[in-house]
């Protein structure tokens, strides 16, 4: 091979046509392309918790659940303070499944007299639908007796509770929906308050360490010494019942967690050799601590938040339930069930309801929060 | 290890004293009449107001307050679930049901929820333990009112084998046994739960570690070695829900006691905030922040009695 000074070339090569040139083929400039996509964490995670038939199931069921309680309470056409004193208690009839003889708005009604039965007054037109038992109680003549109870309280043809209504003739299904609404929005609300302050606090413990750290961890114990129910119910008696209390109440008990896991992880982070080339370019500590530092953190803050959302969810109906939650006239799965449990023994369908409601969520946020921390976990990486 | 306790004995009076004052000042500064009987003439009420110092600028209710408990243990007199007695002669009353249906939950909760945690790890991936898992979410999961309605439902209703309420006032032994049934087995579901899932995780993670393969390579058999070695690691972090249900003994589940009127903390506790009786609810805050307290406390203690390695304050 020959070398040519580049100031110095012969004439022949100097006039060489370009199509004489080859490009030159070197290989290491080029480095073979991954066949495969690259995969991030979080890509990772995601396609793991899809892979998980109950993650997929539970999420399904909540998103069902979210946009029945945002759909249902504005397609009942009922109000959920509506009141019908005449149409109380009745039972559920849901068209379509009526013809099946399940839920079709009947109730059987024992120790009626058997000659007011024929009075049109107590019994209109058609609602006696079967006579079921006639026997004798002392001198009376008295049967049990299958009564269209819409028919027999004068409801109009055609008008459905699919879940009945409660003791003052309120639609159940627009305020369990309703309620369901509430419930999802206090534990939006209360994790992503718990979050932020917790992640603030928790940064700012870790990051800064020493003499700061001893400080707000000391604090967080002495707070965190603070049982729950008592918190909660000072909140209540401080700023009367409602969401702003519950919210505040789940808020003060629940961010210490959090900000221990921040702190926890930022002493994982803060000593990488990443963040001291990043201190020695000059970066300011807020941008270190939000930008260089926290992002490690988001995996477990995400299965933690989802953690407590079924708590969240819990808290607020048993308040509710033992009377310390959401005002009575509006509707809260708590005070539902509450309300049920009084009539549960004549009545059970005011308790099944919203029972049902709260354990199908309550499962699907367990699992979906169990799915996820298994998904999120690094030492599983690559697996599946 | 003394630093430290005392240490954690200094945090836990604070925040017991934190309690106390924030419960004084919140109830006091709610705009409720804390004393009113349509009843009693306003010459006696006066004079009951003077002698709980109602009159007084509230700093100095405040230092009667404190000084009261601190001093001779008085918590004051309660006004309106049953007015003229001793708060705390009207806590201590209603213990003894409390206790009772605790202790019998702990009693079935711990060995249950040890034993199913032990078989659902032991059989890891079979059907039986897809059914433990699957309850155990359940129990989990639902709440415990939920349940206890169901129970109620079912079991005293439909099929009447138990009675509806808790009975105090049972003739018998056997029958007032019988009436706890229902929401003894309320209150254990969810702690029986508890317990195997821990229990599950550990043990599965125990199984495969190291030293169980040396266990087996010395000689021990699997059963053995699942025994000495194991089961008896993955106790540690369990102590960790069981001695809250220990120290928890005194204070009752609020809406188990309230769904079978069971006369215990629980129930008074939820009378006294609903029925506007102060002092009793500054008490009961008291008494349930004490043993949240006491909780913690014995727990992060007992961590470093039963596990050495993980002994806080221990020197190098």
């Amino acid at each position: 091979m020959t070398v040519y000074d580049r100031n110095d070339l012969p004439e022949e090569l100097l006039n060489l046509p370009d199509s004489e040139f080859e490009k030159a083929e070197n290989d290491c400039s080029t480095d073979e392309r991954f066949k495969t996509e690259p995969i991030g964490f979080y890509q990772d995670a995601l396609r793991r918790l899809f892979h998980n038939r109950l993650s997929v199931i539970s999420l399904c069921a909540i998103l069902i659940i979210i946009v029945l309680s945002v759909a249902v309470p504005n397609m009942t056409g009922y109000g959920y303070t509506q009141q019908n004193v005449k149409q109380k208690n009745l039972p559920s009839k849901m068209p379509g499944l009526e013809q099946l003889g399940i839920f079709d708005g009947t109730r059987i009604l024992t120790n009626i007299k058997k000659s007011s039965i024929n009075d049109p007054k107590r019994y209109p037109e058609g609602c006696v639908l079967e006579i079921l038992r006639e026997y004798k109680a002392g001198r009376q003549e008295v049967v049990d007796v299958k009564v269209d109870y819409y028919r027999y309280c004068g409801v109009p043809e055609g008008e459905y509770h699919w879940m009945g209504t409660d003791y003052l003739g309120r639609d159940i299904m627009t305020r369990l929906f309703k309620g369901t609404r509430i419930s999802l929005l206090i534990a939006a609300l209360s994790v992503l308050t718990n979050l932020i302050i917790g992640i603030i606090y928790g940064s700012i413990a870790g990051y800064y360490g020493g003499r700061v750290d001893m400080f707000l961890t000391h604090l967080a114990e002495v707070l965190d010494g603070l049982p729950y129910i008592v918190v909660t119910i000072l909140f209540m008696l401080w700023l009367g019942s409602g969401m702003l209390s519950i919210v505040l109440a789940l808020t003060v008990t629940g961010w210490i967690g959090t900000a221990r896991l921040t702190r926890a992880q930022f002493y994982r982070y803060k000593h990488r050799e990443y963040v001291l080339a990043a201190r020695t370019l000059g970066v300011p500590d807020r941008k270190l601590i939000f930008r260089h530092i926290l992002p490690n953190t988001v995996g477990p803050l995400i299965t933690r938040a989802m953690i407590a959302v079924p708590g969240a969810i819990f808290s607020e109906s048993f308040l509710a339930y033992i009377g310390l939650g959401i005002k009575p006239p509006e509707p809260s799965i708590g005070i539902l069930l509450s309300e049920g449990q009084k009539m549960l023994l004549q009545y059970p369908n005011q308790t099944f309801f919203p029972a049902l409601l709260i354990s199908i969520q309550m499962i699907a946020f367990n699992m979906l929060s169990n799915g996820l921390r298994d998904a999120m976990d690094p030492s599983r990486r690559g697996e599946d | 290890m003394f630093k430290y306790v005392l240490g954690r004995i200094g945090a836990m009076l604070l925040t017991l004293f934190l309690v106390m004052t924030l419960s004084f000042w919140v109830i006091r500064l709610m705009p409720m009449t804390i004393f009113e009987n349509p009843e009693v003439s306003p010459e006696v009420q006066r004079r009951l107001e003077d002698r709980m110092h109602l009159h007084e600028p509230m700093i100095v209710q405040y230092y009667y307050f404190i000084e009261g408990i601190v001093t001779r243990g008085d918590f004051g007199t309660s006004v309106k679930i049953r007015p003229g007695l001793q708060v705390f002669d009207i806590i201590r009353e209603r213990i003894p049901p409390t206790m009772l249906l605790n202790f019998f939950s702990l009693l079935i909760s711990i060995p249950l929820g040890i034993i199913s945690g032990t078989i659902a790890a032991l059989k890891r991936n079979t059907w039986i333990d897809n059914v433990i898992s699957f309850l155990i979410v359940i129990f989990i999961s639902v709440p415990s009112f939920v349940f206890a309605s169901l129970m109620q439902y079912v079991f005293a209703f439909m099929w009447p084998m138990f009675p509806t309420l808790y009975n105090a006032q049972a003739p018998s032994i056997w029958e007032a046994f019988h009436s706890m049934i229902l929401p003894i087995v309320a209150l254990s579901l969810n702690p029986i739960a508890t317990i195997a899932r821990y229990l599950r995780g550990e043990l599965i993670e125990t199984l495969s570690s190291e030293y169980m393969l040396l266990a087996r390579t010395k000689g021990l058999t699997q059963q053995e070695a699942t025994w000495r070695h194991a089961f008896r690691n993955s106790l540690v972090p369990i102590a960790n829900t069981i001695i809250p249900l220990i120290t928890g003994i005194m204070g009752g589940s609020l809406v188990i006691e309230k769904i079978f009127a069971v006369p215990g903390e629980g129930g008074l506790l939820v009378d006294s905030i609903l029925g506007g009786d102060h002092f009793l609810t500054v008490a009961l805050l008291i008494f349930y922040s004490l043993i949240s307290l006491v909780t913690i406390f014995v727990v992060d203690v007992s961590y470093g009695i039963i596990d050495p390695r993980i002994r806080i304050g221990g020197g190098k």
